[in-house]
This record gives C-alpha cells, sequence and structure tokens, in this order.
C-alpha cells in the first residue's frame, strides 16, 4: 500500500520510544519501539544473539564454526543457518567468490584472529597455509541443508552477513512477540518496521561525526560497510577479497538498502569487489558506494539526498 | 547478456578514448541498481582509439531505409583502449541505433588489472560525484551507519597495541 504523506507525522500524544540497549556479537544494539519491550522478550533477544555467538563466533573456544575449524568431517549446524548458508551460495557465485565465508584463514593470517594479534602471520605461517591452497567455500564445503561436511580444517567467517542475518533474526522473534513497529541497530546495521520513516546518516569514511548524505529507509534494512572500520595497520582492514586475500582499495565505504538485513550486509562487502550490475542481475537493491578519490555514486533508486 | 540501457556520457571520460561517433537521446529504463548517469552530449568525439564501430551482420550499412538516417539501424559496437596507471586497458561500448538515435547503451568493463575493473565499474554503473560531509549534528536524522562504530573487543586490541607500541 503507498505510504501517504499524513502518515509521516507521529499521532499527537504519543510518547517518546523506549530502547531497549544490548551487547551481543561484539558490537552494540539498540532496538527502539514505541512501547517498551516486555522483560520476557528481552530475554528472548538476549538469549537468540548469544545462540548466534556461541554458533559462528571464531573468537569462541567454544563456537561451532572453531569446531569445524579444528575437526574435519560433518558438523549439524542449526535449523536457521539454513538461510544463511544459502545466502553465501548466491554471493559466492555472483561475486565469483570475492566475498566467500572461507575467507576466516586469510583474517587469521593477516592478523585478525581469536586472540586480535592484530599483526600479520611470519613467513613460515603463511608458507605453511598456501602449502596447502586456498579455501573456498565451493571447493571445500560439502552442503546438505545444515549439515557441512569438510575434508580439512577451514575457517568459517560470516562478517560478510552474518551480523545482518542476525538482525533479521531479532526482528522476526518481535514479530513473532506481537511488536510490528520497532527499528533493530546493530551498530549501523539496521532494520526498520513501521509506517514512519526514518532518516540515517551516511557517515563520512575518513571524517568521523560527518555525513556524505542521508538515507530514507522505511519497512526495509540498510547496511553500511567502511573499509576503514577495522584498521590494524598499513593497508591491514578486514575487508578481504577472498580470492586474493588482499584487503580491498579504491572503494572505501558502501551502504545498501534491502527488503532484509542478511543480503543488505552481504551486498555491502560484495560492492567493494564487483560491480553493482553484476550483482543486481541477482539481487535487488539500492546503494552508495564510496571511493578513495572522494567520488560517491548512488543507485538511481537509492531514496536521500548525497551531500556535493 | 545485459539488457538494461543506460546513457552513456563519453565526454566526461577523461583519458578514455573510444570511436563511438554517434550519441543521442538515449531511452531509459532504471533497474535496481542502475546508478545515476548524466545526460550524453550532443554529439562526440573525434578520438584516436584504434577499433571503429561496425554494423552487426543483422544491419546492413548500405541498405538504410528511405528515411533521412544518417546512420543505418543497428547494433554496433566497438573497444576502447586507455592507458591506467597499471597500462593499457579495453572497454567494450556497444549502441543500439534507430533513426540515428541511440536507444540503447551497454558498457562492458573488460579491464584485467583490480583497479582499473574498479574504476570501468564505476563508469559502467554511473558518473559518480564529488561528496563533502555535513556535520552529523547540523542534518536532520535519527541514526547514522558507517565507519566509527567499531566493536569492543577490537578496540580494545587496538588500544593495547597503542599502548605497547608508546
Amino acid at each position: 500500500m503507498p505510504r501517504s504523506a499524513t502518515s509521516s507525522a507521529r499521532p499527537a500524544g504519543t510518547a517518546a520510544p523506549a530502547h531497549f540497549d544490548f551487547d551481543g556479537i561484539g558490537t552494540s544494539w539498540q532496538i527502539e519501539t514505541p512501547r517498551e519491550l516486555d522483560p520476557g522478550t528481552r530475554r528472548l533477544v538476549l538469549d537468540r544473539v548469544e545462540e548466534f555467538d556461541r554458533t559462528y563466533s571464531r573468537f569462541r573456544a567454544d563456537s561451532l564454526v572453531t569446531a569445524v575449524a579444528e575437526r574435519p568431517g560433518t558438523h549439524l549446524f542449526p535449523p536457521d543457518s539454513i538461510g544463511l548458508f544459502d545466502l553465501y551460495d548466491r554471493l559466492v557465485a555472483a561475486t565469483d567468490g570475492a566475498v566467500d565465508p572461507l575467507v576466516g584463514r586469510e583474517l587469521e593470517l593477516l592478523g585478525y584472529d581469536a586472540s586480535y594479534r592484530l599483526r600479520p602471520a611470519g613467513a613460515a605461517e603463511r608458507a605453511a597455509a598456501e602449502a596447502s591452497g586456498p579455501a573456498g567455500w565451493a571447493a571445500d564445503v560439502e552442503r546438505d541443508g545444515r549439515r557441512l561436511t569438510t575434508e580439512r580444517p577451514v575457517v568459517i567467517d560470516v562478517g560478510a552477513a552474518g551480523k545482518g542475518y542476525l538482525v533479521d533474526l531479532v526482528a522476526e522473534l518481535l514479530r513473532g512477540r506481537g511488536y510490528d513497529e520497532f527499528l533493530v541497530d546493530a551498530s549501523g546495521d539496521l532494520v526498520h518496521s513501521g509506517r514512519e520513516p526514518i532518516r540515517v546518516a551516511l557517515e563520512h569514511p575518513l571524517q568521523p561525526g560527518t555525513a556524505i548524505g542521508v538515507a530514507e529507509v522505511a519497512d526495509a534494512s540498510l547496511c553500511a560497510s567502511a573499509s576503514n572500520r577495522r584498521v590494524w595497520g598499513d593497508g591491514l582492514h578486514h575487508i578481504l577479497d577472498a580470492r586474493t586475500g588482499s584487503p580491498a582499495r579504491e572503494v572505501i565505504a558502501t551502504w545498501v538498502v534491502a527488503a532484509d538485513t542478511a543480503l543488505a550486509d552481504g551486498l555491502a562487502t560484495a560492492l567493494f569487489f564487483t560491480g553493482a550490475h553484476r550483482l543486481a542481475e541477482t539481487f535487488h537493491f539500492s546503494y552508495v558506494r564510496m571511493y578513495a578519490d572522494g567520488r560517491a555514486e548512488r543507485s538511481r533508486d537509492f531514496r536521500g539526498e548525497l551531500f556535493s | 547478456m545485459n539488457t538494461r540501457q543506460k546513457k552513456l556520457a563519453l565526454a566526461t571520460m577523461t583519458g578514455l578514448s573510444i570511436s563511438a561517433a554517434l550519441a543521442g537521446c538515449a531511452t531509459d529504463t532504471p533497474s535496481s541498481a542502475d546508478a545515476e548517469t548524466v545526460a550524453p552530449s550532443t554529439s562526440a568525439a573525434a578520438s584516436s582509439a584504434a577499433s571503429t564501430p561496425s554494423p552487426d551482420a543483422s544491419s546492413d550499412s548500405g541498405s538504410a531505409d528511405a528515411s533521412s538516417s544518417t546512420y543505418a539501424d543497428g547494433d554496433y559496437s566497438a573497444t576502447g583502449g586507455y592507458v591506467s596507471p597499471n597500462g593499457p586497458e579495453e572497454i567494450d561500448v556497444s549502441v543500439t541505433l534507430a533513426g540515428d538515435v541511440i536507444t540503447a547503451v551497454t558498457v562492458t568493463p573488460d579491464a584485467t588489472n583490480p583497479t582499473a575493473i574498479q574504476y570501468q565499474t564505476q563508469f559502467a554503473d554511473g558518473i559518480a560525484e564529488v561528496v563533502v560531509g555535513k556535520d552529523i549534528d547540523e542534518i536532520s536524522v535519527s541514526r547514522v551507519a558507517g565507519s566509527s562504530l567499531t566493536s569492543g573487543g577490537f578496540n580494545e586490541a587496538i588500544d593495547a597495541i597503542k599502548a605497547d607500541a608508546s
């Protein structure tokens, strides 16, 4: 149904929205709702986030992906993993492998490992890793639904789409508990549900505190990715081309609006390596992409403005 | 096959020479992730590219119909070369002509060097504008999406390294 102009005004007498703040999967979350979340729902949200972390965090010794990394063989993932792995199948194909969950090993070699070493691996460690050949999602993981079988140790990293996927899982939980209007914001990766659009600043990746534009989001998801978000050395950051293990250059920030947060999250990473026209053959989204030379491009249907 | 139709702005590509000597009003069929482009220049562009447009087999340049078209209708393609900082690269441009008007343009990046791929993709998707930062406090927004929001563990590790190093 088209949104009418009258729906943009908050009804008179509506109280300020309620906020539920918490930390999960290593980042700050905020859920905004017109009325306060009930304690039972808050507990379920925290449990849901914890369950996700226990499955997918490669920074935890007790996680399932750590078990996969240590013990080749067959591992059974939770039922909700199917949607995430299906998305990765499509992202791997659409980016010709630039986005690949097995980039985890390369991240470790560059120093983004469970101990936050943040120093690149020595020559011997890198040589040992390279002797065994590059790992790829298509070649090294045999998947049957949520059952993954590996023949050698592989490091799964769902950093490209995992946080967005968890935002979607939390949104689904809220709807199941009767909440129809909400904003779930996991530090810039967010989903909005409700009549009233929100305006989101697109933060300048090189000038904190300033924005290069504004996105208007209503009943959709927005995710941001910036190569300087986590930088630990000269040219070393967390957005890697899985084919080469090298950090992406040239593109310095991306923002994607899509129907769900997992997709927006994955595409925000994919746009560092793959042209929008190529991704549009597979996915429906709008975007803004900023380059190292200070220019930014936007898709025709991007709702919002850029400051030029 | 890329069926999306784009406007083409040859004149804005400094340093890129493509010998498409025709330009006109392109039809414009936005799709979800087509980028904005600027309007086409009216007639471009003598160039030094080694290639020239040639009609496909399906169009016969000698038998243009009785209309006053200067050019035969049909699909044309050309490959343009340019020298990037990483060496020579090529870009493919296809146009569809009807009554001397370009009705479709497809730009296909053909680069092998990653940097060139990036810039060609940028061209294929549209012309990017230089953007400037505005103070977030001065624009009316309720959320911020960007790079200053980093995870706790990561920031602690960076702080520890800085402390080690000082």
